[in-house]
C-alpha cells in the first residue's frame, strides 16, 4: 500500500532568539492516518519540530525558519500564509491539560464557534459528537456546564483532544500529551490516539519510549537538533541501523 | 551572655518594637474610624437623604445634592476611566509584552498611581476649567478617572500576565485571532482579578476631596447638570467641617461615616472576590 504524504520538511533549519540552531537541516514525511512519533533525549529538538507544524512559534519574536514545511500543497513558512487556516488545519494537545476557564459545553464550543457554528442545537450536536470521539461523553454528559477545572487531570486532557478535534483538524500534534498524567488515564489517551489516526494524521512528541513502540507506526528519532533515524516504528525498535538510535532505545544513553 | 541568651534577647526585642508599632498604628485607625462613627450615627436620620440643604441657621435640611452628585461624580469617572485602564493595561500585557515601550509605560503608570491628587485637580482645572470658565461635573469626572486610569491600567497588565501563557497557546492553536483569544480566554482567566482591581479603584477615588475642589466644585442646590458644578460628599464635608455652624459640622460627621461605609463596602465586597476565586 502507498502512503499519502501528509507533511512534509525539507531542509528545514530554526534558530531559538539569539540565534540558537535548535534544528538542523531536517527532512521528514509524516504519512497521512498513521502515528508519526518524535522520540529523543530531552533538549534534541523535539518538541521544537512539533511546533513548527503550527507555527506556534511564531507567537514568540525573533524566532526563525529556514527552509520549507509543505502542507496540502504548500510552503507553510512563506510570509503571508494565513496562520489561523492553517492552525485550524493542524490541532494541538499540549503536556499539561489545558482546558479554557469556562465550562465544558464552552471549551469546545470555542472552537466550534471560530469555525463560524452559531446555531445552539449544531453547537450541541458537534459538542457531543466530539466528546465522543475523545470518549469522554459518557463521564461528562451529564456535567457540561461545570467548570471544566472539576475534571480530573486525564479528562481534562480528553477534554483537550475532543476540542481540538471538534474543529476537523487533518492533522493533530501532541506534546507529551501523557507526561502529566497517571497509568489509566495514559492508556486511554493511547488507545485514543491508535482509534483517532482512522480520521487524522497524528505526530507525537514523547519522552516514554513504550509509548512511541505501542502507539506509533513510524519514529524519527532526534539527536542534538537532527533527525538520527527514521523508519517504521518496528525497525526502529528492533533493528535500528545507527548506533545512537540503538543505544537511545536500549537505555544505554539520554 | 551565651549565643542563646543572646537570640532569645534579640527575638524578645523584635517582637517588643514590632508590636508597638503595630499598636501604635492601629491605635490612630481605630481612633479615627471610631469618632467618625460615634459622631456620624448620632447624625444620620432620614432628612440627610432627602433634603437639600437649608440656609445655615435653619433647622434641618440635607445632603441630598452632594449624595446625588457624589454617585454621578464617580459613576461617570468610571465609565471614562475603567475601559481606559483595561484596554490600557491588555496593550500592555499582550499587545507591547515584553517590549521597552511597556515597560517605560508601567513605570510612568506607578508614578502616575502617587501623583498627589491636588496635582491632578489643578491639571484638570487648567484644562477644562479655566478654558471652559465654569466648574463642572465633567470636570470632576474626569479628573478621578485620571487617577483611576493608572490604577486599573496597571491591576489588568498584572492579571492578565498572570494567566499561563500555555492557555494562550492552547486557544491560538486551535486557530483564534488574538483578539478572540484576549477576549474569550484570557479575560475570563483575569475577570475577577480585574474586577477587584477595578472596585479598589473605585474606592481608590470615592474618597478624593482634592482634585474635586478644582473641577466640579461644590453645589448648595440639588443639580442633575454635569456641564455645571456638583456638589459631593468630600467637597461638602471639606466645607462644612471648616464652616461656622453647628448643624454643619453635625452633617460633616454624618456625610464623613456615610462615605467611609461606601469604601468599605468597596473594599469588602473586592477582598470577598478574591477570596471567592482562591477558596478551591
Amino acid at each position: 500500500m502507498t502512503q499519502e504524504i501528509e507533511l512534509e520538511t525539507r531542509d528545514l533549519n530554526f534558530y531559538y532568539v539569539g540565534g540558537v540552531h535548535a534544528l538542523k537541516s531536517i527532512n521528514v514525511q509524516i504519512d497521512r492516518n498513521l502515528v508519526t512519533a518524535f522520540i529523543g533525549p530531552s533538549g534534541c529538538g523535539k518538541t521544537t519540530l512539533l511546533r513548527c507544524f503550527n507555527r506556534m512559534h511564531d507567537l514568540y519574536p525573533h524566532n526563525r525558519y529556514e527552509g520549507e514545511i509543505i502542507f496540502q500543497g504548500k510552503n507553510m513558512l512563506i510570509d503571508g500564509i494565513d496562520l489561523i487556516r492553517l492552525r485550524s488545519s493542524i490541532g494541538m494537545v499540549f503536556q499539561k491539560p489545558t482546558p479554557f476557564p469556562m465550562t465544558i459545553f464552552e471549551n469546545i464550543a470555542y472552537g466550534l464557534r471560530l469555525k463560524g457554528y452559531r446555531k445552539k442545537p449544531e453547537l450541541f450536536e458537534r459538542v457531543e459528537q466530539a466528546l465522543n470521539d475523545a470518549a469522554l461523553w459518557q463521564e461528562v454528559k451529564d456535567k457540561l456546564q461545570v467548570n471544566a477545572f472539576a475534571l480530573s487531570g486525564g479528562q481534562q486532557q480528553r477534554l483537550c483532544i475532543a476540542r481540538a478535534l471538534a474543529v476537523e483538524p487533518e492533522v493533530i500534534l501532541f506534546d507529551e500529551p501523557t507526561s502529566a498524567l497517571d497509568p489509566i488515564s495514559t492508556a486511554k489517551i493511547e488507545e485514543l490516539i491508535v482509534e483517532l489516526k482512522e480520521r487524522v494524521t497524528i505526530v507525537i512528541v514523547t519522552h516514554n519510549m513504550q509509548q512511541a513502540a505501542r502507539v506509533s507506526d513510524m519514529t524519527a528519532f532526534l539527536y542534538l537538533g537532527e533527525i538520527i533515524e527514521y523508519g517504521q516504528t518496528k525497525k526502529i525498535f528492533t533493528n535500528p541501523d545507527n548506533k545512537q538510535t540503538d543505544d537511545y532505545i536500549t537505555g544505554r544513553f539520554g | 551572655m551565651t549565643v542563646e541568651q543572646r537570640r532569645k534577647l534579640e527575638n524578645l526585642t523584635a517582637l517588643v518594637l514590632s508590636t508597638l508599632a503595630a499598636a501604635f498604628g492601629l491605635f490612630w485607625l481605630i481612633f479615627i474610624l471610631g469618632d467618625v462613627l460615634v459622631h456620624g450615627i448620632g447624625a444620620l436620620n432620614a432628612d440627610l437623604f432627602l433634603s437639600d440643604p437649608a440656609p445655615p441657621g435653619i433647622e434641618g435640611g440635607g445632603l441630598r445634592n452632594a449624595f446625588v452628585g457624589q454617585i454621578m461624580i464617580t459613576f461617570f469617572a468610571t465609565l471614562i476611566g475603567v475601559p481606559i485602564g483595561v484596554l490600557g493595561g491588555t496593550f500592555l500585557a499582550e499587545y507591547a509584552r515584553g517590549t521597552r515601550f511597556a515597560r517605560i509605560i508601567s513605570v510612568l503608570s506607578d508614578i502616575m498611581v502617587s501623583v498627589p491628587s491636588i496635582v491632578i485637580g489643578t491639571f484638570i482645572y487648567a484644562l477644562l476649567v479655566r478654558p471652559l470658565g465654569h466648574f463642572s461635573g465633567w470636570a470632576g469626572s474626569i479628573a478621578l478617572a485620571v487617577i483611576m486610569i493608572p490604577v486599573v491600567l496597571r491591576t489588568t497588565e498584572d492579571m492578565l500576565s498572570l494567566v499561563p501563557w500555555t492557555l494562550r497557546e492552547a486557544a491560538f492553536a486551535l486557530g483564534a485571532p488574538y483578539y478572540k483569544v484576549i477576549m474569550k480566554v484570557v479575560y475570563r482567566g483575569a475577570a475577577t482579578g480585574i474586577l477587584t482591581g477595578v472596585l479598589l479603584s473605585i474606592a481608590r477615588v470615592a474618597g478624593e476631596t482634592a482634585p474635586l475642589l478644582f473641577t466640579s466644585f461644590n453645589n448648595n442646590f440639588f443639580s442633575w447638570d454635569m456641564n455645571g458644578p456638583v456638589a459631593s460628599l468630600t467637597v461638602t464635608v471639606f466645607q462644612y467641617a471648616m464652616g461656622p455652624f453647628e448643624e454643619w459640622h453635625t452633617q460633616a460627621w454624618a456625610a464623613s461615616l456615610l462615605i467611609t461605609l461606601f469604601i468599605l463596602a468597596i473594599t469588602i465586597l473586592g477582598r470577598a472576590i478574591i477570596k471567592w476565586r482562591y477558596r478551591s
